[in-house]
């Protein structure tokens, strides 16, 4: 490993005028799981690590937001998410899916914002994020700018954040009432893997069809990403198990699996549909509390 | 004082998890250099080569160590246990992804890092080979030109020279008339398994140190053989043993990786180079390329009668050895040997062949070898059992070996009860309660196996106990302590003989300039061996001690006893053990010395036949039983009860035992649901804790318990066998037999990760899951 440099900013001014958008060697270090994990690997050799250590208490915690919503501050390790009580009782989808994402060691020291910055297409909360249509604030220099979640993910470990942009705060809507969540992880490996394939379901009912509906997929696809094919399959529908089922078929034919060590690509089609089906399934007994 | 078949708490635990106990890992010498290894990017290559000036420009950076440097040296830097084919850095070319080609050398262990990466080699690319099957052939690209088997083991002398070929040893066993065998069998079967390369993963990676002391060198390394690496480090250098200092720590995971020469050579030659201490330390990711378990194929055939016996059994098993041989091929031979399983089987033909390929070494690791045949013969066992009729159970019952009667390899098996585990786990397995296989998505099965390892054979253990002026106690011996609890086993048998509490005797660290000669801490060998030594050594000082208190007593040796650090006369006469040193050396000081040795009775097998009256000091025997849940749609298995069950002599501490045989399993869950080292062109894909999963807590089974059976060695220490292999032995074909239960599909190949498991189900419903 070279030489690099770490500063450790106090504020989030300070803290974006040490970035720099023509040096990809110079980036924010948050928990630092995932960019401790690229450095050993020498995929990133740093010229300037920024520390958002110190920025903590701006960027830190859940509260209520104007719009009945919840705003994270990005530093919100996933621990301290997993704990909230605020997320639990609005977010349940949430908190359920924190206690199987890595495991202890890893939630007590990664953040929210690391988390999403990332672009790791393997991830658990981006596609419940996608489905909960959640929005990221980004400051720079330059000013603030809001993006939506579905915007966020571009690519291949890339997201549309710049490199002079920090994440500041993630803000998710309230959500309507009696909403139907539920996220399938199948782990292939041990049992605090990452995903092989993640599912995010959220959908509403009005009487006895599905009226609004959302579908996401994580660590199957190049990126993280919303099924629109399968969405449509669920509205104007009855939530019965035909329905669900027929969506799962959309969803695993909609998407291009990218094989990896956790599966092959006609694997994960499989696990797709299989986790889709299972997940709208699960999300029908939910929901019902909030009513 | 009884202290054999108590659960006394380990001498160290109290240290350990307050953080003072010593490893090697956080040893740091004044002045000392770090080493970086630059590792070969191709699996098989000739060195055009190798340019370090960039390296060395860099601020920081000592030297660069190349085969030149080290040939300046040692003129012959070949090495190993079973042959002399690693060299220290690689000579001449290059044999698998990740062997050490230079070291670079430097103040900070993060410039060496980047001196590493600066290194240019050029390559002459080599055609590569790494399947075990296709290495074996004739027209395969040739990985050694010549065979050169080590000095040391004179049954492989005859391999010597040999060249054009990658097998470096074929050994096999033939008993009875395997043609006649299945003539008269009413049935035959015939299977090939496979089990994929999985690594040890210990927590600590390897470490070693070394520093030049006088005309001697002192070696710290993280090792399970200290004093093989002293004999070899001398041979290689041309000196006297005495001259090789090695000393050991508390090793943070040994599983076999820490054997032989692993970093040793390689720091001895570069602090001598440099004239300063050398510290080399790998990387989590470093270990793939360092050693790794033997991947496998079995094929293997058997001859049953229509009354459910089996009358002939063939096997035939390749090992993929990688690129240099390690100790694979004593695996291959003597863990081959029993590849016909527990069976009392009248006609038997064994073949091994320990074959070299373009992947990284393979080695020892916790069951040298057992628990890839018993994937096979006990995945077919169950197979053969369903296809007859007859209970998994039942028709092991009619097939095991009983005391008495001749193994596969001519030795008649003694103080070992299969029955007897078998009767445990069809307790602890509830076996004759009707199961619920259920009807939906979650089918549910249950399984189990036996397996059943030979010791290694022949090794010695020595020990030397000491009593102190005041009366204390140490005990000097070679066994490293890497987790298994052996200094408590040993203090153990201290106390027993002396009646010293174990709490209170030192056990001296491994230090081949102390502790006497050991072969190893390998195979379950310690408690067996180094345990009667250490009996031995204790008794030596027991005579002692007795001689002088008869003498100052005015009493016969026969009437005393030595308890609670006294001797007692039956006459009631007493004297502590303080007083008997006063009385030995007119002070209170000196030191009672009391030695002993051990080496088991062992006869070479005949190499044609591979028939002998006396091939192991003791058999091992684990039994497994599973039940397990499967997620048909998903492929993803759950063991919702492991048991696991071993004949043990005698345990000497109960909660070890326990922990062994449960650590274990756990370990081979891992290897049997999940791990696997996965290759590109010999490249490991996963080579990171984050892509190569090891089992957490929550991979642990709900339901998991262990159980033994107390069948006295005549020749253990207290009866006692070796316990810390045989909970790998069966958990895999348990685990696939409970598969097999629930949904009658075959996989053939460790891991059953779900998706193989999926495919499996899918193609047995003829819808099989397409490839994109
Ligand atoms: C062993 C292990 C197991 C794991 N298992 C799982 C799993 O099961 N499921 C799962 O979803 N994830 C898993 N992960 C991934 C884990 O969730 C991420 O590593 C973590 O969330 C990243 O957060 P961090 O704060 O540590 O980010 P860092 O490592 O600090 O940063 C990651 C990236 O984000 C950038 N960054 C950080 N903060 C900001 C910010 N505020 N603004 C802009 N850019 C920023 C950094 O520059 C860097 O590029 C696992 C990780 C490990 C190491």
């Amino acid at each position: 490993m070279k030489n690099f440099e770490l500063v450790e900013p106090a504020t989030i001014d300070e803290a974006v005028a040490l970035l720099d958008p023509d040096d990809a060697g110079v980036r924010a270090i948050a928990g630092g799981t995932a960019l401790m994990l690229m450095m050993k690997a020498r995929l990133f050799e740093p010229v300037r690590l920024v520390s958002l250590r110190r920025v903590n208490g701006a960027l830190r915690g859940v509260r209520e937001n104007a719009g009945g919503g919840l705003t994270v501050g990005a530093m919100t390790t996933l621990t301290e998410l997993e704990r909230s009580p605020k997320i639990a009782a609005a977010l349940p989808v949430m908190s359920r899916a924190l206690h199987t994402l890595s495991n202890v060691r890893i939630r007590n020291v990664a953040t929210l914002g690391g988390h999403l910055a990332h672009g790791d297409p393997h991830m658990d909360l981006p596609p419940i994020l996608l489905t909960l249509g959640a929005r990221v604030r980004a400051v720079s220099r330059r000013g603030e700018r809001w993006i939506d979640i579905a915007d966020l993910f571009v690519g291949y470990y890339q997201v549309a954040v710049a490199r002079d942009e920090l994440i500041t705060e993630i803000d998710v809507p309230a959500q309507p009432a009696g909403v139907h969540t539920w996220y399938a992880k199948f782990a292939a490996l041990s049992a605090d893997d990452w995903p092989s394939v993640g599912v995010a379901v959220w959908y509403r009912t009005d009487g006895e069809r599905i009226a609004e509906a959302r579908v996401a997929v994580s660590a199957a696809t190049e990126m993280p990403l919303r099924l629109a094919g399968a969405e449509r399959a669920l509205v104007g529908n009855a939530p019965t198990p035909q329905t669900f089922a027929a969506a799962a078929d959309v969803a695993a034919e909609a998407i291009e699996p990218v094989a990896d060590i956790r599966g092959t690509a006609a694997y994960k089609r499989e696990m797709v549909r299989v986790h889709t089906r299972r997940a709208l399934a699960q999300a029908l007994h939910t929901g019902r509390a909030a009513r | 004082m009884r202290s054999i078949g108590q659960s006394v708490p380990r001498l160290e635990g109290h240290a350990k998890v307050t953080g003072s106990v010593e490893y090697i890992h956080h040893l740091r010498l004044p002045g000392m250099l770090y080493g970086k290894i630059h590792r070969s990017a191709l699996a098989h290559a000739r060195i055009v080569s190798i340019d370090a000036s960039a390296a060395l420009a860099l601020d920081g950076v000592h030297a660069v160590i190349t085969i030149q440097d080290v040939l300046s040296l040692v003129p012959n830097p070949y090495y190993g246990p079973a042959f002399h084919d690693q060299p220290i850095l690689a000579h001449g070319k290059v044999r698998h992804v990740g062997e050490p080609v230079a070291v670079a050398l430097a103040v900070d262990p993060h410039i060496a890092e980047q001196a590493a990466d600066l290194i240019h080699v050029e390559y002459e690319p080599l055609d590569a080979v790494f399947d075990e099957i296709e290495a074996a052939r004739p027209d395969a690209p040739i990985i050694h030109d010549v065979l050169k088997p080590a000095g040391m083991f004179t049954d492989l002398k005859h391999l010597g020279g040999r060249s054009g070929t990658n097998v470096a040893l074929d050994a096999r066993v033939r008993r009875g008339d395997i043609a006649k065998g299945f003539a008269e069998a009413d049935r035959i079967f015939e299977h090939t398994f496979r089990t994929g390369k999985v690594i040890h993963a210990t927590f600590e990676p390897m470490v070693s140190l070394a520093e030049k002391q006088g005309d001697g060198i002192t070696i710290h390394t993280a090792s399970q053989s200290p004093s093989f690496v002293r004999a070899e480090v001398s041979r290689l250098l041309g000196w006297a043993e005495n001259r090789v200092r090695v000393r050991t720590a508390f090793l943070g995971g040994g599983f076999g990786a820490k054997l032989y020469i692993k970093l040793e050579a390689l720091v001895a030659v570069c602090a001598l180079l440099t004239g300063k201490p050398v510290r080399i330390g790998l990387s989590m990711d470093e270990q793939f390329y360092t050693i790794t378990k033997h991947g496998a194929t079995v094929r293997i055939k058997t001859g049953v009668t229509d009354d459910g016996r089996m009358i002939a059994r063939e096997v035939e098993t390749y090992w993929n050895g990688g690129a240099y041989a390690d100790i694979g091929p004593r695996v291959t031979q003597k863990s081959g040997f029993t590849a016909a399983g527990p069976y009392d089987i009248e006609h038997v033909a064994l073949d091994n062949y320990a074959v070299y390929t373009n992947h990284p070494p393979a080695g020892a690791l916790r069951g040298f070898g057992i628990s890839q045949l018993v994937w096979a013969y006990e995945r077919q066992a169950d197979i053969i059992a369903r296809e007859m009729g007859i209970d998994p159970l039942a028709f092991r019952r009619k097939n095991v070996l009983r005391e008495g009667r001749p193994h596969a390899t001519g030795t008649v098996v003694t103080d070992m009860e299969i029955d007897a585990v078998l009767d445990l786990l069809e307790k602890r397995m509830d076996w004759r309660r009707p199961f619920d296989r259920g009807t939906g998505v979650i089918r549910r099965g249950r399984g189990l196996a036996i397996g059943l390892k030979a010791c290694i054979s022949p090794t010695t253990s020595v020990a030397t106990v000491l009593l102190y002026g005041d009366g204390s106690c140490a005990l000097h011996c070679g066994t490293v302590d890497m987790g298994q609890a052996s200094d408590t086993a040993m203090a153990q048998i201290v106390s027993e003989v002396l009646g010293i509490q174990t709490q209170s005797i030192r056990v001296v660290r491994p230090d081949t300039d102390v502790t006497p000669y050991d072969m190893a801490t390998l195979g379950s060998r310690s408690t067996f061996h180094m345990g009667n030594a250490v009996r031995a050594a204790a008794e030596d000082v027991l005579a002692q001690v007795f001689h002088i208190a008869a003498t100052s007593l005015d009493t016969e040796v026969s009437s005393l006893e030595c308890v609670d650090a006294e001797v007692v006369s039956s006459r009631g006469a007493r004297m502590t053990l303080r007083e008997i040193m006063l009385a030995r050396f007119a002070m209170q000081a000196g030191t009672i010395v009391g030695t002993g040795s051990f080496a088991p009775h062992y006869k070479k097998p005949d190499p044609a036949t591979g028939q002998s009256p006396d091939v192991t000091p003791f058999w091992m025997l684990g039994g497994a039983g599973a039940e397990i849940e499967v997620d048909t749609e998903t492929g993803r298995i759950e063991v919702t009860k492991l048991v696991n069950v071993a004949d043990v002599g005698r345990a000497l501490n109960p909660a070890s035992v326990d922990r062994q045989l449960t650590g274990a399993a756990i370990m081979q869950v891992g290897f049997t649901l999940f791990e696997e080292m996965v290759f590109s062109d010999g490249q490991v894909v996963n080579a990171s804790l984050a892509d190569y999963k090891i089992p957490g807590f929550l991979d642990v089974p709900r339901d998991i318990s262990a159980g033994y059976v107390e069948v006295p060695h005549r020749n253990g220490p207290y009866g006692a066998k070796g316990v810390g292999e045989t909970g790998v032995f069966s958990p895999s074909p348990a685990i696939a037999n409970a598969l097999y239960d629930a949904l009658g599909v075959i996989v053939h190949d460790l891991p059953l990760t779900p998706e193989r498991v999926l495919r499996a189900i899918r193609q047995a419903e003829n819808r099989p899951l397409g490839d994109e």
